[in-house]
């Protein structure tokens, strides 16, 4: 048996968050932190989580995991659990809605801040635009990013300042499009970062890189950044 | 209902990579420095004020456990955050960013401090 311990708030019946344990059979078997959930769902239909593909590819499950961030699907049992206790709490600094489930409204504007898309001003060409095989290689290890808050959750310049600071996943987008050769916005974009919160609240704490579930590296791009905006100043 | 939601920033709770232990102990340590102006500054004062004065700020810093004491405490501090100062620089210029290396530059960052201390109190005593 394993105790389960979970952060509850309902937010038409509870005036404030609290935990509360299960006791769930795994079988002795070394499942996901999802699969316990999804059994935990068996025994309360009230409790709320997101969930979605199940193979770390939608991001829909980041959560607190024994005081770690990571997607409740690939994170094993046998990575986390100690003294057969797991405490399963929500992604930390964003408001939470129910249970497990946050509001990510504020992850998403940050993320909307960067325009994460390809602007290009020169007319399309036929067909497409191409990039030689080394310009393709710079966007390994940015363009994996599957938004799931993660990293920006764990951030302590992200906790104190959701507004303002761009946080790890969409300065690590931000990057992604700064070092893509077919985008043409590079001096724009670069002037939207230039303030002393956007970009430089980053102190290289780095519990982005400790925590990403995908092994990405949001302090690497943002000091690529930080590069690019002191290049351009001088 | 939006401003009644609550925030899980329930610190005691999280797991603190070393990563980030160092971080906060860095800027704890330029509070404690800044903070200890007050006393060095205070004694600094005192040995200028004369023969006299020079006597007492030099027997409080020989004889007296409680200032010898701070005097280690601050150059400890001092020794901290000088070093997990060069490890932003030399993080600063690219080195140190994956999280092996990060976590290598945090352990020596402690040796180093441990040796400076120790260093610092040998000084001191």
């Amino acid at each position: 048996m394993l105790t389960v311990s979970i952060y509850r708030y309902h937010p038409e019946l509870d005036e404030k968050p609290y935990m509360q344990d299960f006791q769930v059979d795994t079988g002795g078997k070394d499942i996901m932190v999802l699969d316990v959930l999804n059994l935990l769902k068996i025994q309360d239909r009230g409790l709320a989580y997101r969930r979605s593909c199940r193979e770390g590819v939608c991001g829909s499950d980041g959560m607190n995991i024994n005081g770690t961030n990571g997607l409740a699907c690939i994170t094993p049992l046998s990575s986390v659990v100690k003294n057969n206790k797991l405490v399963l709490r929500p992604l930390p600094a964003l408001p939470v809605i129910r249970d497990l489930v946050i509001d990510m409204d504020q992850f998403y504007k940050q993320y909307e801040k960067i325009k994460p898309f390809l602007i290009n001003d020169t007319p399309a060409p036929g067909i497409e635009r191409l990039q030689s095989p080394e310009e393709r290689e710079k966007l390994d290890g940015l363009y994996e990013c599957i938004l799931c808050a993660c990293c920006s959750t764990a951030c302590p310049s992200f906790w104190w300042n959701p507004d303002r600071f761009i946080g790890p996943a969409g300065l690590l987008q931000a990057y992604r499009f700064l070092a893509d050769s077919r985008d043409t916005a590079t001096e724009e974009r670069l002037a939207g970062l230039d303030d002393p919160f956007s970009v430089f609240r980053c102190h290289g704490i780095m519990n982005c890189v400790t925590v990403c579930p995908k092994g990405l590296n949001p302090t690497k791009a943002i000091g690529h950044i930080r590069n690019m905006l002191m290049t351009r100043a001088t | 209902m939006s401003d009644k939601r609550p925030v899980n920033l329930d610190l005691g709770t999280f797991k603190h990579p070393l990563v980030s232990v160092i971080s906060i102990c860095h800027r704890i340590s330029g509070v404690v420095l800044f903070v200890g102006l007050v006393f060095l500054f205070n004694i600094f004062d005192a040995s200028l004020s004369g023969a006299a004065g020079f006597e007492s700020a030099q027997s409080l810093l020989q004889d007296n456990f409680f200032a010898k004491f701070v005097t280690w405490g601050l150059l400890s501090s001092l020794g901290f955050h000088f070093s997990a100062g060069m490890k932003h620089l030399v993080m600063d210029f690219g080195h140190g960013e994956e999280i092996d290396s990060a976590n290598m530059a945090a352990k020596f960052v402690i040796a180093l401090t441990a040796l400076l201390a120790v260093l610092a109190g040998v000084w001191v005593w």
